[in-house]
């Protein structure tokens, strides 16, 4: 088996290279050439012959030192075997017997051993404490490591690979990725990242063409261009190309046929914002400026010119002015032979606007004319607008789609763009969060495309980065920053016990109602632990019951305890879309309005939405509903979907509360009949089975009882008080007294709601008149007996 | 180790500064854009022509005057700058030759400098 050979003569030279010839030794060389140097022409200078000798003796150490810079410091590959192909740093640091432990321990103080430290927390002690000691064992590692190299069609084997090989073919370690949150392909992708950058850094040390001082010569004089448009080619010429994505690829070389064809000089790229527009645009003006680019001789030098219509307006108000300015403008493109014109967001030129201009009618005739160069760019819904109004335009341009980015391509871009964004703030992103950043991103991240969605929940991550480092905890906390979503599962101590007493809060609010508090507290606990599917809602529930039961003061409660307070409860009357022609006032978007579902969903994904009295609504809303339900998505009036996977969804209803409350007279217990009350309501269509279906729970709620009565009036005087402790007074209603204000608020049919309206009456009027009559001091108990409720109830 | 050295020195290190000085070529001869103003020796000059001219044949006539006169500055002015570019690389390829010359030397100088001092050569 080909292994590591210490003798090999690339290894001895290697090792010379970094232990012959460490940074003592090429300092005292130096030093010694620079003695050689200066003593042999003081003996020259005193006349003395033996001057000739000892400057010519400094040559040595100086070759010397060109010999390591040359060869010794990285020792050239050699193809065949594995220590020829072995990166020269490992070689040079590698023992005669070497073990999997050993070769770990040195490839940890590699380049690629470092990537793997840094970027994916697999640090030396990790490694050391699982490698195996018996070097028999190598050859395993070496064989890895030689394929993958074989499979990345590269000639060096990295320390990158042989890290990658150690873990691959050590079960321990691969055994325990996983509370790495981390699985072999990504340590594969590791190595691909690591080659990557280093060709990067390779391709950026390399000679740069530029075609040299004359290289417009052959082209005209741009002084309007110069002053109204933004030259691209120069910008981009020189820089690092970015990662080549298979979208981009494609319509680069489309770009490329198209304007070295004969037919019409313009493409126009059409794609979501985030997809790249720009990106593609920046490397086919970088492509045209490389010598070295493989480009059609029509092409080469030409450069790319951005139009600011900004610009344009400024200096030509009036329309006949601006037409004049962009006919002159035109003209010294074309006439310069060497322009590409960029509308950059083509709808500013092809309507009216605050910031753009309409431009149509001129650029029609260039269009038609077909010889000047011609790039514009837009997303598909302006697309399709103008697509509508100027379908004579649209035929003219030579449409070229641009797709988002897929997974693996997003996460190259990431890695790229990773080089601007760790310079920019000082901060090193783990692998494992360029992973969830995508996944994330997907969901949390609105009006972008990817890959630029990822790269924005990366940028604002960075700011949570804790001691350098932007790790996932990052994401979430930047999510829940910008969204108020809680994104992760629940770590701290205060959260855990809020959701493991969740009940036992919501019941401080509410009484008994045992069942649905708990399916709702359930369902809540399930998404902070990380269990449920994150493709639904967090839960779907509906309420049926009687008026004043807690339906809504549940979903209240739940706001208070859990989601941050009431605020974040959205609440919709669906009584108020009873008509089929509102559902698109349902659907609204949040350009346009702030109370439509979508709109306020999309401003707080974090939140309880309640959607009273749904019974009431038009089936056209219901059936809106279904996909809400069943995927936690409802597109809006512009087809812009709306997240509701972060949301409870609290439908309410009083259907079938005259059935509930029979079968209570008749003494049946909620369970025995909870079953066919949802079937009733499907049988006297009410609402449609696919409908009730959606629902996690259907929750059926009792009417109370005058003892449960009794407790809801003791909720009412505990908030009464809590009004009071602001002048330091507290006020105590007697037993007898409370049992008075229940029986006179009593009303089967309305349940607790007459409660509050009793304690107004009665309490809060005699705590005024006592507070008014001076009879109420700060610090002062007030007592409220039987006696002071009769003489107010009496008079009603 | 000695061995090592000498076969680096006259093979894979002599190969480098070929290379460099090869390279060193390479960029005076993009900076002074040789290759493209040869390609375009009769170009007008930043294209200061008259274009085509459907007019009278006076007018074309002198448009033709025009335009022969923008080649000519234009073949002028890159003849003086291809000029300009093939000087510099013979400066190039002076420093190359000196360069390989001192490399391979530079190993036998101690021998060079012993023999001076036997002869008893002062300055």
């Amino acid at each position: 088996m080909d292994g590591f050979d210490y003798h090999h003569s690339r290894a001895v030279q290697a090792r010379a290279g970094l232990k012959v010839f460490n940074k003592a030794v090429r300092a005292s060389l130096l030093a010694a050439a620079l003695v050689f140097v200066v003593l042999g022409a003081g003996l020259l200078l005193s006349h003395s012959a033996l001057g000739w000798l000892v400057v010519s003796l400094a040559a040595w150490p100086l070759a010397a030192l060109l010999w390591h810079r040359g060869a010794l410091k990285t020792v050239q590959i050699r193809a065949g075997s594995v220590t020829g192909r072995l990166e020269s740093d490992l070689v040079a640091r590698l023992p005669e017997q070497v073990s999997p432990k050993v070769l770990g321990l040195h490839v940890m103080q590699c380049r690629g051993g470092q990537f793997f430290a840094i970027r994916f927390g697999i640090s030396p002690n990790f490694l050391g404490q699982l490698l195996s000691d018996d070097t028999t064992r190598t050859d395993a590692v070496w064989k890895a490591a030689r394929e993958l190299a074989d499979e990345m069609k590269s000639e060096e084997i990295s320390s990158a690979m042989v890290t990658a090989a150690l873990i691959k073919t050590e079960p321990a370690v691969l055994n325990l990725l996983p509370h790495l949150n981390l699985d072999y392909s990504d340590i594969e992708s590791g190595v691909r990242w690591n080659k990557h950058t280093a060709e990067l850094i390779q391709s950026f040390s390399e000679p740069k063409r530029t075609g040299g001082i004359a290289r417009d010569w052959s082209f005209g004089y741009i002084p309007l261009l110069t002053r109204f448009a933004r030259n691209i080619s120069e910008q981009v010429e020189g820089t690092l190309g970015n990662v080549k994505l298979e979208a981009h690829e494609s319509a680069l070389a489309t770009m490329m046929s198209t304007f070295s064809s004969g037919g019409r000089q313009n493409v126009a790229l059409v794609g979501s914002t985030g997809v790249g527009k720009n990106t593609i645009v920046q490397a086919f003006a970088r492509t045209l400026m490389d010598p070295k680019a493989q480009v059609p001789h029509s092409l080469q030098f030409r450069q790319v010119f951005m139009l600011d219509p900004s610009a344009l307006l400024s200096a030509a108000p009036g329309r006949g002015e601006l037409e004049g300015l962009l006919t002159r403008i035109l003209n010294e493109a074309f006439r310069a032979k060497n322009v590409i014109l960029w509308l950059d967001n083509a709808e500013r030129f092809l309507e009216e606007g605050i910031g753009s201009v309409d431009i149509s009618n001129v650029l029609n005739q260039v269009l038609e004319g077909g010889g000047l160069r011609l790039i514009l760019t837009m997303d598909e819904q302006r697309w399709l607008q103008i697509a509508a109004r100027r379908p004579d335009l649209v035929t003219l341009l030579n449409r070229i789609s641009v797709t988002p980015a897929s997974e693996a391509e997003t996460m190259l871009v990431m890695q790229d763009a990773l080089i601007n964004l760790e310079y920019r703030y000082k901060v090193t992103y783990m692998c494992q969060t360029l992973v969830e950043a995508y996944r994330l991103s997907e969901r949390y991240v609105g009006n972008l495309a990817q890959p630029a969605r990822s790269i924005k929940l990366l940028s604002d991550a960075a700011g949570q980065a804790r001691d350098g480092f932007v790790i996932v905890k990052s994401l979430e906390a930047a999510i829940e920053q910008t969204t108020g979503v809680k994104v992760g599962v629940a770590r701290g101590a205060d959260e855990r016990e809020k959701l493991l007493n969740l009940e036992s809060l919501i019941h401080e609010r509410m009484i008994n109602q045992t069942h649905a508090v708990s399916v709702v507290s359930d369902a809540l606990r399930r998404a902070r632990s990380g269990v449920r599917n994150a493709n639904r809602p967090v839960g779907t529930f509906l309420f049926l019951g009687p008026t004043g039961v807690g339906k809504t003061e549940l979903a209240k409660a739940l706001a208070e305890v859990y989601f941050g307070g009431e605020q974040n409860l959205i609440r919709l009357d669906l009584n108020e879309y009873s008509q089929a022609s509102d559902v698109t006032r349902f659907l609204q978007a949040g350009s346009t309005s702030s109370t439509s579902l979508t709109a306020q969903v999309t401003k707080q994904p974090f939140s309880v939405v309640l959607l009273d009295e749904i019974e009431k609504a038009h089936p056209s809303v219901l059936a809106t509903l279904l996909q809400l339900l069943d995927e936690g998505i409802l597109r809006d009036e512009t087809n812009r979907s709306v997240s509701f996977r972060d949301a409870i969804i609290i439908a309410t209803s009083n259907a079938g509360a005259e059935d509930i409350r029979a079968h209570i007279d008749k003494g049946e217990a909620l369970e025995q009949f909870e079953a066919s009350i949802v079937e009733n309501l499907i049988n006297s269509n009410q609402f449609r089975p696919e409908f009730l279906n959606r629902f996690d729970e259907i929750v059926t709620f009792r009417p109370l009882t005058r003892e449960e009565l009794l407790q809801v009036v003791n909720l009412i005087l505990v908030g009464i008080n809590k009004t009071l402790a602001v002048q330091k007074l507290s006020v105590s209603v007697d037993d007898d007294a409370k049992l008075l204000i229940v029986e006179k608020g009593y009303d089967p049919r309305l349940g607790a709601r007459p409660m509050r309206r009793m304690v107004q009456r009665t309490v809060e009027n005699i705590l005024a008149r006592r507070m008014l009559a001076g009879e109420a001091q700060a610090g002062q108990a007030i007592l409220i007996t039987r006696a002071d409720i009769e003489t107010i109830v009496n008079t009603l | 180790m000695f061995v090592g050295f000498f076969k680096w020195w006259y093979g894979d290190g002599l190969n480098t500064r070929f290379k460099g000085i090869a390279e060193q070529l390479a960029r005076v001869s993009d900076f002074f854009s040789i290759g493209l103003l040869a390609g375009t020796l009769f170009s007008p000059f930043r294209q200061l022509s008259s274009g085509a001219v459907n007019s009278s044949l006076e007018a074309q006539l002198r448009a033709l005057f025009d335009n022969i006169v923008s080649r000519l500055i234009g073949a002028f002015v890159r003849s003086a700058m291809i000029i300009f570019g093939l000087c510099a690389s013979l400066g190039v390829v002076v420093y190359g030759v000196v360069v390989i010359a001192v490399w391979l030397l530079l190993p036998l100088l101690p021998v060079g400098g012993a023999l001076l001092t036997g002869l008893g050569r002062t300055i």
